[in-house]
This record gives C-alpha cells, sequence and structure tokens, in this order.
C-alpha cells in the first residue's frame, strides 16, 4: 500500500513539474513568436518606404537605372523571404542596395536637396535602427528558448510535446550581434 | 525653581508664536473644479507640485520627459513588451531649465540619438543632487508664476530667530544659577537656540498661494475628467504617440503609473537588471552577486582559511572519534584515517579553488554595468564591513555574475567603463584590473545648479486639504 502510495505521489509530482516546464516552454515560444511579430511590422514598414523612395529619386536621377533596379529587385527578394535566415540575408542585400542609392544622392544636389528625400532617408534610418534593436530582442529571445529546449529537464518535455529550436534573425556568416546600418 | 518655570513659560510661548504663525502660513484650502477638459498653460511638473501638496512627487521627471515626447522633442517608440526606445528628435529649441536637465540626461545615454526606455535610471549622474537640481527649478518657476511660496517670510522668520533669543537666555540663567560652577549658561543658551531654530527650519517648506490653491483646484478637475475618459492606468509611455500631453498630464496627476514606471528618469538603477549600450546598443543585463561560501573570495588568504577550516574540523573529527573508541562506538584503527579524511574534505574544495586562481587567472573584458558594495556584518569598532562588487558585461551573456573586488581598486573604477579584468573564475575575485576606455556617460550630465543654491526651497513637511466636491 505504501509503494503504491509513494510511486502515485511521485508521479503526481513529476506530472506537476513536466506541466509547469511546458508552460515555461509554452511561455518562451510565444516571446519569440512575439519579437519575430515586431521585427516583421519593422520590415514591412521599411518595405512600404522604399517605393516612394524609389519615384524621389527617379524624379531626379532617373538615368541611374541599375541602382534603382537593384533597390527594387531587392526589395522583392525581402519581400519574398520565408525563413529568419533567408530574411536576414535579403535584408542585408537591400541594406547594401540602398547604402548604393544613397551614395549616389551625393552626385546630386537637387536630389540631397530636396525635403521629401531627406525625410525619406531619415525615415528609413530610422527604421534601420529600430530594426537592429527589434532583432536583438529576437535573437534574445531565440537564445532564451533555445536554452530552454535544451537543458535537462526541459529537454524532456520540448522532446515529447515537440518544441523545435528557432532560427535567430542573421544571414549567413554573419556573427551574432549588433548590426548598426548608417545612411 | 522660579527661574526653570520662567525658563519653561518663554519656551512655551515661543511654541505658541511658532503655532501661531505656522496656522497663519498653512496651505491654503483647494477645492476641486468641476471635471474640465482644459489644459491651462502649466507644465507637467508645475501641476505634479500644486497637486501634491506643494511636494514635488517621483512622477515629475517621467512626466516632464512625456511632454517632450508630446511636443516632438523626442519620440518614444515600443519594440516590444520590454523594451522601448526614446529617440532624439531634433533641436529642442529653448526649454524650460527642468526640462533640459531632463533633456540632457536623456542626451547623455543616447547612443546614436537613442536610448532604450529602461536605461534612464542609468548614467553617471549624482541622483540625489539630480532630483535637489530638478526640484529647485520648478520651484523657482512655481514662484515667478505666483502658484508657490516658501512658509516663512523674510520678517516672520527674522520674529522667530530674534523671538528664540529670550527663551534661550531665560534658560541659560536657569542653567547658570542652579549650577554651583555658575559654567553651565552659555552652552544651554546656544543648545537652546539651535534646538528652536532646528523646529522653526523643520516647519519650513512650500506653500501654496491662493492663485496655486486655484490653479491646484482647476487641474484637480482635469484629473476627474481625464479619470473618466481614458484608461490612462494601462497606458504605456509609447501611447505618449495616440494621446500627446493628456498622457504627460496624467502622469503628472498620478493616473498613469505604467508609463512612469517606463520612464525611470529619477529614480536610481536596479542593483540586478543593468542597462548595457556595450556593443553599440542599449540590452539588458541581469546581474547576480552569489552568496555562496566560495564566491568573491581573495585566493591568497583562502589558502590559509582552508588550512585552518580543514585543520579545526580534522581536529573537532578527532576529539570526536577518540571519545567515541573509549566507549567502543568506533574502531581504533578508523580513528587517524578519518580524520584525516574529514580534513582533507573541508579544506580540499577550497584549496583547490584557491591554487586554481593563484596560478591561473582568466582574461575578461567588456564595460563595467553595475559597481556595488553590501554591508556584510561589522568592524571590530562596529563600523561596518563592506563586500565590494564588480560586475562586467562582456558581451556574450545576459546574465553576468558580479565578481568580488577590493575597496582600493572599486573605488577608482566608475560604471560604463570598458575594462580588462584579470580575474580568478573559481573564486570569483579580480585581482587587476585596467580601464580601456573611461566611461562616456562620466561628466556628460554635467547640469549648472550654482545660481540655484540661492533658492531656499526647504522640503515641504507639511499637508493641505483636498476637498473632494462628492463628499461635500
Amino acid at each position: 500500500m505504501i509503494t503504491l502510495i509513494s510511486i502515485a505521489v511521485i508521479a503526481v509530482l513529476l506530472c506537476l513539474a513536466a506541466v509547469s516546464l511546458y508552460n515555461r516552454l509554452v511561455r518562451g515560444r510565444g516571446a519569440v513568436d512575439n519579437a519575430w511579430a515586431q521585427i516583421d511590422v519593422q520590415l514591412k514598414r521599411r518595405h512600404d518606404l522604399i517605393p516612394n523612395l524609389v519615384e524621389t529619386v527617379k524624379g531626379y536621377a532617373s538615368h541611374e537605372r541599375q541602382a534603382l533596379e537593384a533597390v527594387v529587385a531587392a526589395r522583392s527578394r525581402a519581400v519574398g523571404a520565408q525563413t529568419p535566415k533567408d530574411q536576414a540575408a535579403a535584408e542585408d542585400a537591400l541594406s547594401g542596395a540602398l547604402k548604393g542609392l544613397f551614395a549616389l544622392a551625393e552626385a546630386y544636389p537637387d536630389l540631397k536637396a530636396s525635403r521629401n528625400f531627406s525625410e525619406l532617408q531619415e525615415e528609413l534610418s530610422d527604421t534601420e535602427n529600430r530594426i537592429a534593436y527589434t532583432r536583438q530582442y529576437y535573437n534574445d529571445a531565440v537564445l532564451t528558448y533555445n536554452n530552454a529546449i535544451q537543458t535537462v529537464p526541459a529537454n524532456i518535455v520540448a522532446g515529447m510535446t515537440g518544441f523545435a529550436p528557432r532560427e535567430y534573425f542573421q544571414a549567413p556568416g554573419e556573427e551574432r550581434g549588433p548590426v548598426q546600418v548608417r545612411f | 525653581m522660579l527661574l526653570w518655570l520662567a525658563a519653561g513659560a518663554a519656551v512655551a510661548l515661543w511654541l505658541l508664536l511658532l503655532a501661531a504663525l505656522a496656522l497663519a502660513t498653512r496651505n491654503p484650502d483647494v477645492v476641486a473644479a468641476p471635471p474640465t477638459g482644459d489644459l491651462a498653460p502649466h507644465s507637467p511638473a508645475i501641476v505634479d507640485l500644486i497637486t501634491g501638496h506643494w511636494k514635488l512627487c517621483d512622477e515629475a521627471p517621467s512626466a516632464t520627459l512625456l511632454d517632450l515626447a508630446s511636443r516632438g522633442v523626442v519620440r518614444i517608440e515600443e519594440i516590444g513588451p520590454e523594451l522601448s526606445l526614446v529617440r532624439l528628435r531634433r533641436d529642442p529649441g529653448d526649454l524650460r531649465p527642468y526640462e533640459k536637465l531632463v533633456y540632457d540626461h536623456v542626451m547623455s545615454l543616447a547612443v546614436d540619438g537613442v536610448v532604450a526606455t529602461g536605461a534612464l535610471a542609468e548614467g553617471s549622474r549624482n541622483l540625489g543632487r539630480w532630483w535637489k537640481s530638478f526640484r529647485k527649478k520648478v520651484i523657482v518657476e512655481a514662484r515667478a508664476l505666483g502658484l508657490s511660496r516658501p512658509r516663512w517670510s523674510r520678517a516672520q522668520a527674522a520674529l522667530l530667530t530674534a523671538a528664540a533669543a529670550v527663551p534661550s537666555l531665560a534658560v541659560a540663567v536657569a542653567v547658570t544659577m542652579s549650577d554651583d560652577e555658575r559654567q553651565g549658561g552659555p552652552g544651554a543658551a546656544v543648545v537652546t537656540f539651535a534646538l528652536l531654530l532646528a523646529l522653526m527650519g523643520r516647519l519650513n517648506g512650500e506653500r501654496g498661494t491662493p492663485d496655486g490653491a486655484r490653479a491646484a483646484g482647476q487641474w484637480l478637475g482635469v484629473r476627474e475628467h481625464l479619470a473618466a475618459t481614458g484608461r490612462f492606468a494601462e497606458q504605456p509611455a509609447a501611447s505618449v504617440t495616440i494621446w500627446g500631453r493628456h498622457l504627460a498630464y496624467a502622469a503628472a496627476l498620478g493616473l498613469a503609473p505604467r508609463a512612469v514606471a517606463g520612464l525611470p528618469v529619477g529614480v536610481p538603477a536596479d542593483d540586478r537588471r543593468a542597462w548595457s549600450d556595450y556593443g553599440g546598443m542599449w540590452h539588458v543585463v541581469r546581474v547576480r552577486y552569489p552568496r555562496r561560501m566560495l564566491w568573491a573570495r581573495e585566493p591568497l588568504p583562502m589558502l590559509f582559511y582552508a588550512l585552518a577550516a580543514g585543520f579545526f574540523a580534522g581536529f573537532w573529527t578527532w576529539m570526536a572519534l577518540l571519545v567515541a573508541s573509549a566507549f567502543g562506538l568506533w574502531p581504533d584503527t578508523l580513528v587517524r584515517p578519518t580524520f584525516l579524511a574529514v580534513a582533507a574534505v573541508v579544506a580540499g574544495v577550497p584549496l583547490w579553488y584557491a591554487v586554481v586562481d593563484l596560478t591561473g587567472k582568466a582574461e575578461i573584458e567588456g564595460q563595467i554595468v553595475r559597481l556595488r558594495r553590501f554591508q556584510a556584518g561589522t568592524k571590530g569598532n562596529n563600523d561596518p564591513k563592506y563586500a565590494y562588487w564588480c560586475a562586467i558585461d562582456d558581451g556574450r551573456a545576459r546574465e553576468v555574475k558580479a565578481y568580488g573586488i577590493g575597496e582600493r581598486l572599486w573605488s577608482s573604477l566608475s560604471e560604463g567603463e570598458r575594462v580588462r579584468a584579470r580575474v580568478g573564475r573559481k573564486l570569483g575575485w579580480i585581482d587587476a584590473i585596467e580601464v580601456i576606455e573611461r566611461s562616456r556617460l562620466q561628466g556628460t550630465a554635467g547640469y549648472d545648479d550654482t545660481e540655484e543654491h540661492r533658492v531656499v526651497a526647504p522640503e515641504n513637511l507639511g499637508e493641505v486639504r483636498i476637498f473632494d466636491p462628492r463628499q461635500e
């Protein structure tokens, strides 16, 4: 009888521990999803600003087709990217293309003096900064979550209930850490 | 006896005079006006002062920052549930002195024009002096607007001071006459005079004027209106984009605790939750101060402590086993191996840790995020004994363990400095530390408070009654 009670008590305790660990993992996964949603908001904002920028530049430097097309193509790739890794690579490429476009503006004083252009430039710069912060926020959430599902004993519960590690928001070969883009 | 009675009567009369003047100079009654949405042209800090019994509350600096955000001087952006940013927007233009104080603090912390809201408690400023400066600047404006005044006018202060001489002299005479050596009089006079003036100073403080009471009543009407129309208690600081100045005033009126807590401008930094800008972006670093026996210990003394602990543990075990073996409870042959084993176990771990730390140090490079000292007992003469801690963010983890450090090294460091430290990984002790780059925060939050020390603005210790119209 005592053995049975002991087994029952141990089983109940194990169940409670498993439920608690499961809830912790769910909270961690929710935090990662939420952080990803924040990145998504900022990326969408950046994608929405780019057509206006391209139109503005076209008005002053329409013959700079190559640079403009590079930005448009990079934006399309970024919009179509699915996984965090692909998205990070596409966004990095887009940042590079934008840098090229802003470097180009140096040769066009009228474009540089345009209020619309400078406002868009400032807006994009602020958005880049926000993306950098959301990216840090997301990567921190992923780190916490991945650590949680890979450490004992949570890894047992994670394995049984299908919690998979998440990808960091970083381009292949890129080191984890803050990245700052300045136009 | 008669002289003592006379001295007592003189003191009582002076106290009566003080009470009469205190009554005459009490805060005016504030009657809340009917609910209204009209915002008078007072700043949130002034509103905080006049509606808070003429005592500036902790919300005032946060409300000021919200006001700056609503006016477009800064922008508050929400990045996630635990992360919002303050972004400096444009040339701030003409700011009020206390607004400039808040703006300068934000600017001193900003990296590329951005600072995380949680990091607003960081920085190298002397918080006590900063707060005093903020408060005086607000009071100067409130007095200039005719909303506030010091309790004692010069004439009243002069009258009370002159009148205090009478009971002091009376006490002096009483003491002199009752002292055989006739020597205690001057001392008693000085002590009595100082005590009476201290009491007078204690009752001093900022008081409202009739105009101030009217303005406060008007703002209490606004408070009622805001309490009824907006759910300000749940609004984060970033919602200032939607609510504008109303959120700033709601914060000043104590209706927006969440927004205020999100902007810790006038509060001390948390010991265990530090904000670091190491790597170029603000992030949270959780700091632990391990209380275990073998952490934050100097390796060399630890060698001796370990040997002493091993010796005493072995000795007492040996004694106990001798007694046990005398009664046949423990085999004689096992006495020596047992007490030696106990001594080895007790001394072994700390000895091993100390030897490892003495022979090989790790080098870490990063930014000091916390320098703290906590009391750890008392010395022989009852003076407090402190344990000194230094936490370094090396950019590899979001949780760091603070290391122990000697007082001399500790006092030469500042938070925010980039350092290279030689540490013992086992005992967590910083042996040597070199500053690679001085803290960029150092001295940047300087504020000119030289002139304002002329403003006498003692803390208000009194209270004003506020009548709620619903209860009338």
